[in-house]
């Protein structure tokens, strides 16, 4: 068989970023399973394409866009404006079945207008675009700065209902767990990528598209005059990504209960990265749809394998996906360099079977660095925690100390500092006290330190210089990662006294507020016995 | 002034003006075709007959004048339009999707369709049955367009044009540009076929020779004015000339003469010698010798390696084997910077994608190479530059207001002059020059073969490709020729013209 | 003046590449003088200038830095989206060269020092700024090799850069906004001699690309690399070389942009310096009449082209546009500017001025 796809993927040379692709995802994905005994939860794999909804409708507008020869930087813009005005309307009362359908008219709107101007105006793609998201992110605003919360039932149904998968669920419920389960959104978006695909090969707009992209340009100028309807066609691409945007808005909203202006920043990117790892040249003229959904599987399953790792910090993901797009984009270039030699050659044919070998050779040297990098990622500087160890079996919390820390406080203590959690599943509580002296608590042992009450002043200052006393200082909190800690933090200085709690691994907590705790745990005293 | 009544005909173009910034491509221009008529038009590059077409075919709008079309009067406002009048047009550069599949070149926009959705079934065989029936043409038609040579996707964007339904016009320009004897004579087929049906058929070319094979009636633009339309078969060649130049073609004769003369000057030592030297796929290992003084012509069909071998030469390609010694110092490095250093210079084939940088001026062409050889700080003053252009434009007479001119705005002509202005600054010791007169007028032709064996008068050598035999013949002290990627043979200049050709393909 | 002579000269500054910015400029300038009371003011406090104006130019420094190295860039043809990332990346060196005693968990003297000396710090300023910009030309070169050598797509190439750059900056500093305190540092962004500080550092750099790329040859071969690579490479000009340069220069630029940029806010926010601000970049290039295709370019023109963009920003603010606002009012105000450099617009205005001269 592996005889077959060779030959096969020589013969079709086109189909080879595709398969990569698909390549790539099926080992990674393979290789989690291995390591992470987790992910051998198939809920694990549908949880992919539910946090990916958005980017797979879009992602399939995107193709389109991308093979005609554009782009479109506007479609996170689109996602956010949808969402906050989706969940103003609903909130103004409007009904959800008329919201949604407005939506869709709206993203189509926008899409039609840059595509106009694109068209007509002879804007530059780029250009437009890029107007196009500063339009969409500033008209979010004019509808409102916060977050608005979306509390309607029509959402919740789409939202929340789970569809089970036949087979799968009758085979967890004889074993005995939950059954995995996806969301309407999920269906949405596969029954757009099946429009997408027939309307790609079978339509006369899709082949349309497929002409005009490509060759700089050259190729538009050879429809044009093959009278093909160019000017119409181009517009409505971006009219059908506008759509594909607006759903992708509502989609993220069923996802978030929630809209607001700030979503999905730089997810353009994101989008534009999964059509070029999906095999789509961003040159035009070449790609699927199909591959697509590979590409976006790519990233998802990055996604996945990080926070399963746990170890990498999540600023790895853009890290990865920004190397795998550089990966993808070098294997067309070269085949985009192989081809056009060829074409100076002429006639001369590389006989099939040293072109199968080659393509093999490749083949397996590509998905051989793949699995280095991803072997090597997993082997970046850890902690003790043996590879594997699951998730799910976390650490479970114990509650924090309050009580205690209050009468720490009435003490004189002028910092409370308490860290729960980690790999080693601890609970420790710390008080400084104005004449110098530390004393930390571990629930089985203590510590004691002593500085200088004048180091104590600097610290209380430096923490107030940090702005612990405004308002850039706030409580946040997620479930944090099995390796994760939770801090709860009180400072009493000049007369105030404010407690901010926070969690590790997320970016939702003010900036300083990790400065203030790497400089407290600079002073405090460490544990005898227990070597973390 | 045709003679009959305008219904009778199936095209009828009265009164074409057309001007755009700058210069006036069409003065009051006529044109009629009749039915079942092979009419060649002709005229220098920029003379107009290309605006003439576009107008016809819907790319341009004139600023006055008249299309009838079948006795109807019609305003062809698109490429669409044009169509849905039957109007079917072959452009010289392949206006078609390379990366789309033949089956779907040839029928995109009018695919079959079942069930609302394409019949990709039907379609292939479509295209199959028209390839056969039309050009007796039998290839795989689900492969992409692009992974064909240039010869056959001509083929097929005639097959294209043709079946389109009630097509009346077929316009075809420069078709044969790009085809060998066997694939023109094959496309002369089709047309006469063709032209038995009552098709018109309107044949842009420059190839007087093939003018006269299949042509009924020529018509001669010259400097956006008709200069006149002739049945084919009253017109001897050495007239058409004359109304194609404007003048007569003394001028012609008179360079067999220098070329005489010049031969006494060849020197006896060797600027350049290739030995063996060939890269695998594009030319096989080859001699080559060169001396100062000589004019060597390199003749052969389309795609028999000429370019290829200039190229290597060049140094735009790494050779596999072989060595090259240009004034005695060995090529160590392969590149066109080398190749500068050493003294040898290429004019390439493709003057507008190879040649020019249009959006700079005259000036800043001139100079390009000869500052590139300077390198990035040894920066010509601008006086200097000017100087430099300046005394190339009196010495080529090259036709431009001033130095400052874009170079796009010039003709193709005066385009090339620029190009070899460029060459001549580096005061190199060879020159290649592939192709200088393609597309270029006959008057600038004369004047650039003038310049070839001048050069070679001053001591300079020169390879000169031509498609045209008989200007390679006119030009060159030795012939040497290709075929199918091999250098076969060598001639002195007293070879007679059968024998090249033989040569040529591929007969000993 | 006699008539035709006046048409002549007028000629001339409509065909000039400043023409169109500056108009833009002027328009919106004119629109400040006649809807905002004291816009135009100066005071001068302790021997420097200041006001709205000085405030427009300031805030546009970074665009202006940007929009220097972009020029060149969008000149060869290509584009560099990375430029934000790569202020990022350039500022958390900075930081953290300043101070890397915050990835460390020991509250040694030294953090206590940082956060009450204003004249502390890690590493001496002179290795600060060089070791950043050295980082910043790595950057440039990394894009300039994928563009050149291995041949992606510019976009592409430095779209790469642009997402991964962002991780890297955080990786650096370990997802750590590093506070600088040091004095000297925050001087960049925020001195001022008679003017602020950072317009002399655009000052510099224009005068240092200038001399690059008009004093040598090098302006040359990048416009024409930009306007047919096919040609250049042709005629022995090394096509690779060139945009190898452009691509590191520019890479150059964001490095002094970010230390400018993170010295204003004396932090280094991996998460969000730079963010979104290439697109101002490129859009202060097209504004100064240097074509995405590439080709010929003008560098003041692309100045004033970022002055523009911020002109359209403050003017905004000064009129009490609400913040929200201002971007979807920028992308109308940008897309007019845009359709005034269309061919349509250019066509009407060449009509106008044939007109004018057509008049005996």
């Amino acid at each position: 068989m592996m005889r077959k796809i060779g030959a096969f993927l020589s013969h079709n040379q086109k189909f080879v970023p595709l398969a990569s692709t698909a390549a790539l995802a099926f080992v990674a994905y393979g290789i989690g399973m291995v390591l992470y005994p987790g992910m051998r939860d198939p809920q694990v794999f549908l949880n992919i394409f539910r946090s990916n909804t958005s980017i797979l409708i879009s992602a399939v507008g995107m193709t389109f866009v991308i093979i005609s020869g554009g782009i479109d930087l506007s479609v996170a813009g689109v996602w956010a404006l949808t969402s906050v005005a989706a969940a103003a309307l609903l909130r103004a009362g409007w009904n959800p079945w008329v919201v949604i359908p407005l939506m869709l008219l709206m993203g189509m709107a926008l899409g039609a207008a840059m595509g106009s101007f694109i068209t007509y105006l002879k804007v530059q793609p780029f250009i437009a675009t890029l107007a196009g998201l500063w339009f969409a992110r500033g008209m979010c605003f004019f509808i409102s700065d916060d977050a608005i919360a979306i509390d309607n039932w029509a959402w919740r149904l789409l939202g929340q209902t789970r569809i089970l998968i036949p087979g799968l669920a009758e085979l967890a419920w004889w074993q005995g767990t939950n059954p995995p389960f996806i969301t309407i959104s999920v269906v949405v978006a596969f029954l757009v990528f099946i429009v997408a695909i027939y309307m790609a090969h079978y339509t006369r707009f899709g082949r349309t598209i497929y002409a005009i992209g490509g060759y700089n340009g050259a190729n538009e100028q050879s429809a044009r005059l093959m009278g093909l309807p160019v000017d119409r066609t181009k517009v409505l691409i971006y009219t059908f990504n506008g759509f594909c945007s607006a759903l992708a808005g509502i989609t993220l909203s069923l996802f978030v209960m929630s809209g607001h202006g700030f979503y999905a920043q730089g997810w353009e990117l994101e989008v534009i990265a999964a059509v070029v790892i999906g095999g789509t040249m961003l040159t035009g003229g070449e790609g699927y749809v199909f591959g697509t959904l590979f590409g976006v599987l790519v990233l998802g399953i990055t996604q996945v394998l990080i926070q399963f790792n746990g170890e990498l910090s999540s600023w790895w993901s853009r890290i990865v996906t920004g190397g795998l797009t550089f990966i993808f984009i070098g294997i067309q270039s070269i085949l985009l360099a192989r081809k056009a030699r060829r074409k100076q050659a002429k006639e001369t044919k590389i006989p099939g079977a040293v072109l199968r070998r080659r393509m093999l050779v490749g083949g397996s040297a590509f998905v051989a660095v793949i699995l280095v990098a991803i072997l090597t990622a997993n082997l970046v500087p850890g902690t003790d925690q043996p590879v594997g160890a699951e998730r799910s079996a976390g650490c479970e919390l114990q509650p924090y100390r309050q009580e205690q820390a209050a009468s720490l406080k009435e003490d004189g203590a002028v910092v409370v500092y308490e860290r729960n959690g980690g790999p080693g599943c601890i609970d420790e509580l710390y008080a400084v006290y104005p004449d110098g002296r530390i004393i930390g608590d571990n629930g089985t042992s203590k510590a004691e330190k002593q500085v200088t009450p004048e180091e104590v002043d600097t610290l209380l200052a430096g923490i107030s210089n940090y702005g612990w006393f405004t308002d850039e200082m706030y409580d946040t909190w997620h479930t944090p990662c099995g390796v994760c800690y939770g801090y709860y933090l009180t400072v009493v200085h000049d007369g105030q006294e404010k407690t901010v709690k926070g969690v590790d691994g997320g970016t939702d907590a003010p900036a300083d507020y990790w400065q203030v705790i790497s400089v407290v745990k600079g002073i405090i005293p460490a544990f005898p016995a227990t070597a973390q | 002034m045709s003679d009959k009544n305008t219904n009778d005909l199936l095209v009828s173009m009265r009164g074409m003006t057309k001007a755009f910034p700058g210069v006036q491509a069409l003065e009051n221009v006529d044109f009629d075709l009749r039915y079942g008529e092979i009419h060649a038009l002709m005229g220098g590059n920029g003379a107009g007959k290309s605006t003439l077409i576009k107008i016809l075919t819907g790319v341009e709008r004139p600023d006055s004048g008249q299309i009838t079309l079948a006795g109807q009067e019609v305003h062809v406002r698109s490429p669409q339009y044009a169509q849905s009048l039957g109007i079917s047009t072959v452009y010289q550069e392949i206006n078609l999707c390379p990366n789309l599949t033949v089956a779907e070149n040839i029928l995109i926009g009018r695919e079959p369709m079942k069930f609302g959705r394409i019949d990709w079934k039907t379609l292939n065989a479509q295209a199959k049955e028209i390839l056969l029936r039309v050009l007796e043409m039998d290839i795989e038609v689900t492969r992409t367009l692009g992974s064909y040579s240039v010869a056959i996707q001509q083929m097929v964007a005639i097959a294209r044009a043709l079946e389109i339904e009630s097509a009346k016009v077929l316009i075809l320009d420069e078709p044969t540009s790009s085809l060998s004897i066997h694939e023109t004579e094959q496309l002369f087929t089709v047309m006469r076929r063709l032209k038995g049906k009552g098709m018109g058929i309107i044949f842009i070319t420059h190839f007087i020779g093939q003018v006269y094979q299949i042509s009924d009636r020529i018509t001669v633009i010259r400097n956006g004015k008709l200069v006149g339309t002739y049945e084919t078969a009253s017109l001897p060649r050495m007239e058409l000339i004359t109304k194609m130049i404007g003048r007569s073609i003394a001028v012609l004769d008179e360079m067999s003469k220098t070329k005489v003369e010049t031969s006494k000057h060849i020197s006896k030592e060797k600027v350049l010698e290739a030995k063996e030297f060939g890269q695998t796929g594009e030319v096989e290992p080859f001699d080559l010798d060169l001396h100062a003084g000589e004019v060597l012509g390199l003749a052969g069909l389309m795609g028999s390696g000429r370019t290829e071998m200039v190229s290597l030469l060049f140094g735009l390609q790494t050779p596999d084997s072989g060595t090259l010694t240009i004034a005695g110092k060995k090529v160590e490095k392969f590149s066109p910077y080398n190749s500068i250093m050493h003294g040898l210079v290429l004019s390439p084939e493709d003057r507008k994608a190879a040649g020019i940088v249009d959006e700079l001026t005259v000036r800043e062409n001139i100079i390009l190479a000869l500052q590139a050889g300077l390198g990035w700080f040894k920066h010509l003053s601008t006086q200097k530059q000017y100087e430099i252009a300046e005394k190339y434009i009196q010495m080529l007479d090259i036709a431009t207001p001033s130095a400052d001119q874009p170079v796009k705005n010039l003709s193709g002509g005066n385009q090339q002059k620029v190009i070899l202005a460029r060459w001549l600054a580096t005061n190199p010791q060879i020159l290649i020059l592939d192709e200088p007169t393609r597309g270029i007028d006959v008057g600038t032709k004369a004047e650039i073969q003038k310049l070839v064996l001048s050069l070679a008068e001053e001591g300079k050598a020169c390879i000169f490709i031509s498609s045209e035999l008989e200007e390679v013949m006119r030009s060159s002290h030795r012939i040497a020729v290709l075929s199918d990627r091999r250098m076969v043979a060598e001639f002195g200049s007293e070879v007679d013209e059968q024998v090249i050709m033989q040569a040529m393909a591929g007969e000993s | 003046m006699t008539r035709s002579k006046f048409s002549g000269i007028w000629k001339k500054i409509i065909q000039s590449k400043l023409f169109f910015p500056l108009l833009a400029l002027g328009i919106i300038l004119l629109f400040d003088l006649i809807t905002v009371p004291g816009f135009f003011s100066f005071q001068v406090r302790n021997g420097n200038l200041y006001g709205s104006l000085i405030d427009i130019f300031r805030n546009a420094s970074t665009v202006m830095l940007l929009a220097i190295g972009m020029t060149l860039v969008i000149a060869t043809g290509g584009i560099d989206l990375s430029v934000g990332s790569i202020m990022a990346i350039a500022a958390s060196v900075a930081a953290l060269l300043m101070n890397p005693y915050v990835l460390g968990t020991d509250l040694s003297a030294n953090t206590l020092k940082l956060m009450t000396d204003p004249h502390f710090t890690y590493q001496p300023l002179w290795v600060v700024i060089l070791v950043t910009l050295i980082v910043a030309i790595i950057c440039g070169l990394w894009n300039g090799l994928l563009v050149a050598y291995i041949r992606i797509q510019p976009m592409v190439a430095t779209l790469i850069l642009m997402i991964a750059g962002r991780g890297i900056a955080q990786l650096i500093t370990n997802g750590v906004r590093i506070q600088i305190f040091y004095e000297p540092y925050a001087f960049i962004g925020q001195g001022w001699i008679i003017l602020p500080f950072s317009l002399y550092l655009v000052a510099f750099m224009y005068v240092i690309a200038w001399l690059l790329t008009r004093r040598t040859a090098i302006g040359l071969f990048i416009e024409s690399v930009g306007i047919n690579f096919r040609s250049s490479f042709f005629s022995g000009i090394h096509e690779k070389k060139v945009k190898l340069l452009a691509y590191a220069f520019c890479g150059f630029c964001a490095g002094l942009a970010g230390l400018v940029a993170s010295s204003n806010i004396k932090t280094s926010d991996a998460f969000n310096l730079g963010r979104d601000i290439e697109l101002d970049a490129i859009l202060a290039v097209v504004i100064g009449g240097t074509l995405m295709s590439g080709g010929r370019f003008s560098l003041l023109a692309s100045l004033i082209g970022a002055v523009v963009i911020q002109a359209i920003t403050t003017s905004m603010y000064a009129f009490g546009v609400p913040a929200f606002a201002l971007q979807a009012i920028k992308s109308v105000v940008v897309i007019a500017v845009i359709l005034l450099y269309s061919e349509q617009a250019q066509v009407l205005v060449r009509k106008f001025s044939a007109q004018k001269e057509a008049q005996p």
